[in-house]
């Protein structure tokens, strides 16, 4: 797939970027506001599908490397979300074992980002971004080899 | 108001649900899930569910549409050279 | 046979749109739910988290959100495994 055209990369280098930063705002404060693990790793995943779409997948196949997505992020999350869920175990399975008790909340007035919640939330945006990135990137890889072996010369979308 | 509203983005659930039938191409129809995921996505919002808003919004209108359009896109005919739109 | 399957999924789309208009709960109203009362008053003083969503997703039903990694990871496994890179013909 070629590039698109001028206009529709101009806008993806102007709004791709905010799409990662909301995405990555989202996991990170989903223990306060709406949204969470999987709705922002969602968010990134669909950050990759923008890229890809404007870009075309050569670009982006020498860009990234599939290895980071599968290997790395997804297994990382969720290693570190079962691990999280293993550590409350002398108590039992999914125990929040370091919140911060609810006199101190009282006293300063303000929530702080401790638990085991917010950082299982994290866990999950890692994986759910891998995930989602992984099926793109590799579903795109695939229809691509297909292409190349049909379609010598593709017409240009609008150049 | 806000009833308004709410009947509104039924009618267009609805007119949306149905246009994916209708078409007979199949990235017209993909367009139109779409459409009905971004309803969906303002139905939840209304409906005070915030969460399942934004992941209706992000995975079905973004990432499911990505997905259909590349699928449709691998089944297709080879195209001949010389222009895209004259098949 | 193509009617009759007609007609018998018309009789049961409409029983069931009748039965839907005695329903106990109207639109709006989902009465009155122990555990929803006990999460809603209880997840602020338990976990810290003001998303009551968030902590009933990853504390108080952490199993099914294991379970929905697991979907996810088995999905990843099988579109790896068909998309993969195949050895070419030489």
């Amino acid at each position: 797939m070629k590039p698109l055209s001028l206009i529709v990369r101009t806008g993806c280098n102007l709004f791709a970027w905010f799409m990662l930063v909301f995405g990555v705002n989202v996991v990170v404060h989903g223990y306060a506001s709406p949204g969470g693990g999987f709705q922002g790793g969602a968010i990134v995943a669909t950050f990759i599908a923008f890229l890809l779409v404007s870009y075309g997948g050569e670009k982006i196949h020498s860009w990234v490397n599939e290895k980071i997505y599968d290997l790395i992020l997804e297994e990382t999350g969720l290693l570190l979300f079962i691990t999280l869920a293993f550590m409350g175990l002398p108590t039992s399975f999914f125990y929040n074992f370091f919140t911060i008790p609810w006199e101190a909340y009282q006293q300063t007035g303000r929530l702080f980002p401790q638990g085991t919640t917010a950082i299982m939330s994290i866990a999950v945006g890692i994986e759910v971004a891998g995930a989602l990135s992984m099926v793109i990137l590799s579903m795109f890889k695939g229809i691509r080899l297909v292409s190349d072996r049909q379609i010598e010369e593709e017409p240009g979308h609008d150049r | 108001m806000m009833d308004v509203l709410h009947f509104a983005v039924l009618t267009m659930l609805l007119a949306t649900a149905f246009f994916a039938i209708w078409f007979k191409g199949l990235l017209p129809s993909a367009i139109s899930l779409s459409m009905f995921s971004l309803m969906m996505a303002l139905e939840f919002y209304i409906l005070q569910a915030p969460d399942v808003a934004i992941a209706e919004a992000s995975i079905g209108a973004a990432l499911s549409t990505t997905i259909y359009i590349f699928a449709i896109r691998a089944c297709s005919k080879p195209r001949k050279a010389g222009g895209g739109d004259k098949q | 046979m193509k009617k009759m399957i007609f007609i018998l999924s018309a009789v049961i789309i409409g029983g069931l749109t009748c039965g839907l208009l005695d329903v106990p709960h109207p639109f709006g109203d989902p009465g009155v739910v122990p555990m929803d009362e006990h999460f809603l008053g209880q997840a602020l003083k338990d976990l810290s988290t003001e998303n009551v969503v968030t902590s009933i997703v990853f504390d108080y039903r952490g199993f099914d959100t294991i379970g929905e990694a697991a979907v996810l990871f088995t999905a990843i496994c099988s579109v790896t495994a068909l998309f993969r890179e195949g050895r070419k013909k030489s």
